[in-house]
Formats: structure tokens, sequence, C-alpha cells
């Protein structure tokens, strides 16, 4: 039986006390352990934020990459050993400025991962200045007289680039996280789980009370309904929705791809060249 | 004009097939037991403008384009003129001498610009007799050259049935065109004169990109990961198509960053990838490069240079990124940079890079250049055996895994996800041997240092099996050429003329770029002048050398976006010889 005490990494996170990232530590260590997954069968991906140490503290296999490359890397993983529970997991800098591009490919090819994105509205790692999620007037280092771009909206994004999950939760409905992350890493297909992530320290106006105050649970809505889910994603004022917006079965990348299609490259050997593949050459 | 040997070229606009006429005549030559080494000019663009495609063959070995030229099949006008003017200025490309001859459609009849033998051949006529429109005229004019050669034309029959090969009629309709192109020109013009050898033997004919990927699948590749950019777009289309027969797993990115984190995860995960990009594709992937050293991850990187900066000439060749390789990505980090100097070497080196990279654990990156990339030679017979060498790997459960354990060589043994009991986190961070990260909370100088050190271990543990670098006609040599990587050919030739005249000039040839040898120094030691020669303009491999090396050089170099010609380079070597 795997326990949660599997998961623990020897290393204590060294996050800010009250960090949103915390919540989701546990909550990812706790899905994997009740769906049974040995740690030596997950991976975990990331970039390069406050969020993405958290390979450092969870006891998988982990990978720390560079800053908005975690998508590129989980992808590969995948598609190298199915076997894999692979989870990509960052800050919303990592994920919406740097590494948008892979974010929207990943999205798109409905690779067979799961993509959870630690949305604080600004950068931690850096002390503080204006994420792509950022609210307009906010203020921050890089933006001292108030941000004047308009805020990327990440469910809008993911279901735009055709990603077959897409879900939101928050750091602090610690429950209700759990349930979204288990159903993304059941779901076979990119999953996107958007996670409010207060950073106590460099936003105080993203804060516990003010998403508290503000989202409300998905219940009975229609999944399969893709407009009624840009819909849902539109609600980003006084009343924002967690939950699962969107989720659609569908084929994988590897599903087409005859080299990988039911195939772990890892244990395969490599295809023994002989004299008839020579042959052309002649 | 040498006796031995035969250069045909075949000029036209783009889309006029002048690429796929030319490997015929390459392929025909092959076949027939002989060394073949083809050239393509050709630009950036789809249809128009000006491209030729040059065969050089010979009974003994061909090591460049070569000089001279004997047969020109041109394909329109432009063609014509631009070849049998003695004025032609295609980067040292030869006009077609008085003893040559031009065949061309009996349209231009008229044409006598040039004191060449214009071989007027009714190709367009021919053609329609065959077909609907004049698409066959290159078959024909292809049946007029062999025919002027006299070259078996069973052979040429059988390289057309299987280029044609699935389209039977069509096939038929070409051959019986060649037929009629040879006996035309058989019989109204006279043979030339050459002294060719021609044996049953038939010989491997391989195109740079192609070889690069056949030694990687006979190298244990699996997965490759890659953005379209000439030249490196040759490796990634032939792997794409032989994806199925190799087994190997190849997909187009949204970028080349993502192309070569996408290989940094599939080697992590326990599957040999490789990337590769003209030098754009490659600066984007400079930052992932230095965390594959970080992380000790094996990775092969096929960069195929293009003339810069910039978009530059993007059907051109150059040797000018050598400076950006070496000092690409932040930091110091372990690497190694191979060039290989010919295609058969380059099939070699790109499965031993593999090795190399995986045992250990950091880049390996192989450096050609569009020459080198898209020309065709003949090689020895591929050798098919190849030990595949994962190098350290950590038993399951092993005790007190570190998976970058401190150790004599500086490699330490890796785990892959999935192996019970290894759980260990890579970090692009500075860590210690467990992988835990010393940059943050902790940071920690003495682990900082000894985990660098750990690192550079490798360099000096390498050092000790970088094979000996390669010299030619050098043991009396006075005068001693370096050259590196896809030059080699121009430059032996240029050398072995420079002997005929009696001058004592050798070659040395480097193809190890990183870490350099430390037997250069020794090797150029006691010669009278060593001349550097480079496919760029500033001399980026003379920097490097008189930066690693107490020596004293001249330089030639060549950045027009054309491969060195071995009479032109002999010139250079010899004025630079003269100036005593
Ligand atoms: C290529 C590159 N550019 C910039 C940085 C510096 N950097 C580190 S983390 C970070 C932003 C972090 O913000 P986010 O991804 O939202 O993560 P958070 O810290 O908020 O969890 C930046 C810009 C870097 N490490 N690499
Ligand atoms: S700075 Fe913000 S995001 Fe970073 S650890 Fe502290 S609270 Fe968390
Ligand atoms: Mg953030």
């Amino acid at each position: 039986m795997v326990t949660i005490a599997d998961y623990k990494g020897k290393v204590k996170p060294d996050w800010c006390p009250g960090c949103g990232n915390f919540a989701q530590l546990s909550a990812i260590s706790m899905v994997l352990a009740n769906m049974g997954i040995e740690p030596k069968d997950a991976v975990i991906a990331s970039g390069i934020g406050c969020s993405s140490n958290m390979p450092e503290f969870i006891n998988t296999y982990g990978f720390h990459g560079l800053h908005g490359r975690l998508i590129p890397v989980a992808s590969a993983i995948k598609w190298a050993n199915p076997k894999l529970t692979v989870i990509g997991y960052g800050g919303d800098g990592d994920g919406f400025f740097e590494g948008t591009q892979h974010f929207y490919h990943a999205a798109k090819r409905n690779i067979d991962i799961t993509y959870i994105v630690s949305d604080n509205q600004v950068f931690g790692l850096t002390t503080g200045q204006a994420s792509p999620t950022a609210a307009m007037g906010m203020k921050t280092k890089s933006t001292p007289n108030g941000n004047i771009e308009k805020p990327l909206n990440p469910l809008d994004f993911a279901l735009a680039a055709g990603a077959t999950f897409v879900a939101r939760a928050f750091s602090g409905d610690a429950k209700h996280l759990q349930e979204m992350i288990k159903l993304g890493i059941q779901h076979k297909g990119f999953s996107f789980i958007d996670v409010f992530s207060p950073c106590v320290t460099y936003n105080k106006n993203n804060s516990y009370d003010y998403f508290r105050s503000r989202v409300y649970k998905l219940e009975n809505n229609d999944k399969s309904d893709l407009l009624g889910a840009y819909k849902l994603a539109q609600e980003l004022g006084d009343k924002i929705p967690i939950g699962v917006l969107y989720q659609k079965d569908e084929k994988t990348y590897e599903d087409y791809d005859p080299i990988i299609a039911n195939t772990s490259l890892v244990e395969r050997e490599p295809v023994k060249i002989t004299e008839e593949h020579l042959a052309e050459f002649l | 004009m040498k006796n031995d040997e035969v250069i045909i070229r075949v000029g036209g606009a783009a889309g006029d097939g002048v690429q796929s006429a030319g490997l015929i005549l390459a392929r025909v030559f092959s076949r027939s037991g002989m060394h073949v080494n083809t050239y393509n000019y050709y630009q950036s663009i789809i249809r128009g403008g000006q491209s030729w495609y040059q065969i050089r063959a010979s009974h003994r070995e061909v090591r460049s384009q070569g000089d001279g030229l004997d047969v020109l099949i041109a394909l329109n006008k432009d063609a014509l003129e631009r070849h049998t003017n003695p004025k032609i200025n295609e980067g040292g490309a030869s006009p077609l001498p008085k003893e040559g001859v031009a065949i061309m459609d009996s349209s231009m009849t008229g044409y006598k610009e040039f004191d060449v033998d214009y071989t007027p051949v009714p190709l367009g006529e021919i053609a329609l007799k065959y077909s609907k429109n004049t698409l066959l005229k290159n078959t024909v004019a292809i049946g007029a050259a062999m025919g002027s050669l006299q070259m078996n034309f069973d052979i040429l029959a059988d390289v057309i049935r299987d280029q044609f090969g699935k389209k039977g009629d069509i096939a038929e309709q070409n051959v019986k065109a060649a037929k009629e192109g040879y006996d035309y020109y058989s019989q109204k013009y006279k043979k030339i004169k050459k002294d060719l050898k021609v044996s049953n033997e038939k010989r491997y004919l391989i195109a740079g990109g192609e070889a690069a990927g056949l030694g990687a699948a006979t190298g244990g590749l699996k997965m490759y990961f890659g953005y379209p950019m000439t030249p490196a777009s040759s490796i990634l289309h032939f792997l794409a198509e032989h994806s199925t027969q190799y087994g190997v797993f190849v997909k187009i990115t949204e970028d080349e960053i993502s192309a070569i984190n996408m290989a940094i995860g599939a080697n992590y995960a326990g599957v040999r990838a490789m990337t590769g990009s003209s030098g754009g594709g490659f600066s984007l992937m400079t930052e992932a490069l230095g965390m594959a050293g970080m992380v000790e991850v094996p990775l092969v990187v096929y960069e195929a240079q293009r003339a810069g900066p910039s978009t530059g000439l993007p059907t051109k060749t150059e040797q000018g990124d050598l400076m950006q390789v070496i000092g690409a990505s932040q930091g110091d980090y372990p690497k190694v940079i191979l060039a290989p100097r010919n295609i058969e070497e380059l099939f070699h080196l790109t499965r031993e890079a593999l090795n190399i990279a995986e045992r250990y654990q950091m880049p390996v990156i192989l450096m050609v250049d569009l020459y080198l990339a898209e020309h065709y030679e003949t090689i020895s017979k591929p050798d098919l055996e190849f030990k595949i060498d994962h190098g350290k790997r950590a038993q399951d459960n092993q005790k007190d895994y570190r998976r970058y354990a401190y150790s004599e060589d500086g490699i330490s043994a890796r785990a892959i996800p999935g192996q019970p009991g290894l759980m260990h986190n890579e970090d692009s961070d500075e860590h210690n041997e467990f992988g835990d990260v010393v940059s943050d909370a902790e940071t920690d100088p003495t682990l900082r240092t000894l985990s660098m050190e750990k690192r550079m271990k490798k360099m000096e543990t390498y050092a000790k099996e970088i094979p000996p670098t390669p010299t030619y006609r050098a043991d009396d040599a006075e005068y001693m050429v370096v050259q590196w990587g896809s030059t080699q050919g121009a430059v032996e030739e240029a050398i072995d003329i420079l002997r005929e005249k009696g001058l004592k000039v050798g070659g040395l040839e480097i193809f190890h770029i990183h870490p350099l040898n430390r037997d250069i120094e020794k090797k150029l030691s006691g010669r009278k002048k060593i001349i550097v020669v480079e496919n760029n303009f500033s001399g980026q491999l003379n920097r490097l050398l008189k930066s690693e090396f107490s020596i004293k050089t001249e330089l030639i170099t060549k950045y027009d976006g054309e491969s060195f010609y071995p009479e032109a380079l002999s010139k250079e070597i010899e004025k630079k010889i003269g100036g005593n």
C-alpha cells in the first residue's frame, strides 16, 4: 500500500509560511498515494519560480528544469515512457509568459500529462513583479504606477488551444483541490488545472480572503459544452467558478503516433539496422 | 583537366529538376563502381533563379567537388550562358573549357557565344514523343550525357526504373527517352576521351544528413526532435521518412527551445534522443544545452552551419558558428564538440557521439555545415556492428543512492524514472551529490565548489580518450595547412597539387574541436609555416588555436557561401608559402 508518507521528501519546503504552494504539495502527494501510484512511477517536471521548487520537496522522480520549459520536458518523458504518471508543475510567469507556446501546443497535441499551475498573479521568486495574470492597476515592483496590461485568461487560452481537461482550483480549499488533481491525473489527455495560490509576501491583493469571498464550486455544469466553458472562464469578477469547466474524450498524440502507441520506448530495443536497410543507398 | 575523372554539371532554374537529374547521374557512376562527389548550388527560392548540380566521378577517390568541367547540361539559355562564359563567378566553379561539351536543346542551336563545343540535342522534341509535356527533356539530356561518355546504358535504365519505380509506364517512357538521347548523341557527336575504369562493385551513395540519420539509428537512436531549418532539415526529413523502418519517433516541435528540452526529457527518461538545427535555431537552444551539462543528462545536438550572420544565406555553406558553439550557454560545463570531415566520418561520429554523451552524461555537439549535410558521396559499406554503451547505471533499490556521487572520474551512476528506490531530483540549480539544491536557503560554497569540480572532472577523464589529431602527408612537410570539418577534401587535394609542384606541404585535420587534443602543438612544431584554412570571415579556429597553443599562423578564409575549390586554394596556399 502506498501512503502519503512515501511521498514525503527529505528536503523541507522553503516557501514563506502561508504560501499557497504548500496546499498543492500536500494535495499532489495525497492524490498520488490515494491513487496507489508508487513514487518510482511518478515524475514531476517543473520550471523556475517559487512554485517550481516543488520537485525538491516530494519523493518522486523530479526534474527541475528551466524557466518556462517544463512542458517540453514533461511531454518527452511521457512519450518515452507511457507507464509514468507525468505532472508538470510551475508558476503563472513560467507557464504564461516564457512558456506560452509550449502550453498551447501541448494542449493542442493532447499529450497525456497533467499541467498544474500555481497561479499567484505575481512573480514570487524574483521578488514581486507583475505576472501575465496580474490584474489591471496592480502595483508591483515592475509596475509602480499600476499594471496597464490586461491579464491573460489561462482557462480561455487552454480551451482555445484544445485542452481536453480544463479546471480551476484554489489552494484555500484543499479537498476540492485534491479532487481536481485526481480528476486531472485520471483524465487521459492533456489536463490543465489553474490553481489560485496566494503569494502572501508579494501579492496583497489576491489574498486567501479575496478568493474565498469570490469562488464558488461548479456543480452539474455540462462539461462537454465548450461554449459554456468559455462563458464560465470569463467569470472573473465577484463570482469566480472553481471546478472542471470542460472535459472531452479524445485520442491523444501518443495514440496517433505508430512508434509510441502502446509502446514504451524505454523498454523497447532499438531496431536492428540490417543490410536490407542499406539497399536504398546502392 | 584530369583524364581519370569526369565532371558533369546540370544547370537550370529552381523547379526544373536540376537536383534529381544530378542524382540520377551520380547513381549511374556509383553503380558503375566509381567514387562520386556531388555539389549543389541553389538558392532559397522554390521556382526560378539559377541553380546547378555537379557530379564528379572517378575510379580513384574524389574528395571534393573538384576543378574543371567536362559536360554541361544546360536546361535553359541562362545556364548555357553562365557556364560557358569564361568569366563565370559562382564561388569558384570552373566554366566549361574548350574541350568540354554543352548539351542543350536544339532550339538554342544558334547560340555560339563562347569557344566551347555546343552539342544541341532535340531534347524537347524527343520528350514530346513519349509524353504530352516536355518534362521528360531532362531524361533525354541525361541519356545524351551518358552517351557522350559511353557509359553502360543498362545501368542508366536501371537507375531510371528505380527512380520512377512505382509508376511503371512513366518509368518505361523515361527509359525510352533516355535511350533516344543516348543514341542521338552517340551517332551525331564525338565521344569524350576519358580514361574511366568501371567495375561491377556498386558503391554506397549517401548524403551527409542521411549518413548522420543512419549512423544515429545504428547507434540506438529512438527519438529525434527538431524544427525545420536548412541545412539541418535533411536529417529531419530523412529520419521522418524512415521513422517506421528505423523505429525512430520524430517530432517537429513548436520551436527549437522545445526541441532541445524534449530531447533532454527523453534522455532523462532513458531513451536515446537527439535534436538538431542550424545556427539560428541552435542559438535558441543554448540555455538548455547548459542545463544538460548541469543536470548531467546525455544529449547529442546536430548543428548544421549555414552562412550567417542572422538569416544569412539559407542555402549556402559556411563554418561561422564555431565561436557560438564553443561559447554556448552561461557558466562552465562539460561538453564535447566534434566536426566530422566527410560523410563516412559523419556516419561513425554520430553514433559515437551518442555513446560519448551517455557514458559521460553530458552534451555532445556534432558540427557540420551545409556542404557536408547536403552533398552526396560514395562511402565504403556502412559497418552495422556497433556496441551501445549506456555508461554507469544505478542498481534498483541501491542503498544510499547519490545521483551525483563525487567520483574519481567525475561520472556518477544514473537512475531512470521507474526504477524502484532511486527517486531523486535532477536540478538546473546547483545541487549536492543527492541532487538537493544548494543554491537556495542553504547556499553552500564548499559543496558548490565540489559539484562544479565533479562535473568538470569529466573533461579530464575524457581528455584521455581523445583520438590523435589526423595528419595528411605531414611527415616531411615544411608547411602545414590546418583545417577543420568539411574542408578536408578540398584541402587535401590542394596539398596534392602543391606536392606535385615539389612543395613540401602537409595537413593537420581537426575533427575534435573541443576539447582540443594537446598533440596539435607537437604536430605543428618545427614547421616553416602554419596556414589555417577556414570557410568563415574571421578565422574562428585560428583564434582558438592561438589561444590554446603558442603558435604563429597565417590565415586563408572564404566566406562567399561556397566551399573551397582545390585549385584556387592551392594558389592561395602557395602565395602564403612564397611570402617567406
Ligand atoms: C530565462 C530566465 N529568465 C528569467 C529568470 C528569472 N526568473 C526566475 S523565476 C521568475 C518568475 C517566477 O514567477 P512564476 O513563474 O509566476 O513563479 P512563482 O515564483 O510566482 O511561483 C523569473 C523571471 C530565469 N530563471 N530564467
Ligand atoms: S514569495 Fe510568494 S510564492 Fe514565493 S514562497 Fe513566498 S509566498 Fe510563496
Ligand atoms: Mg507566480
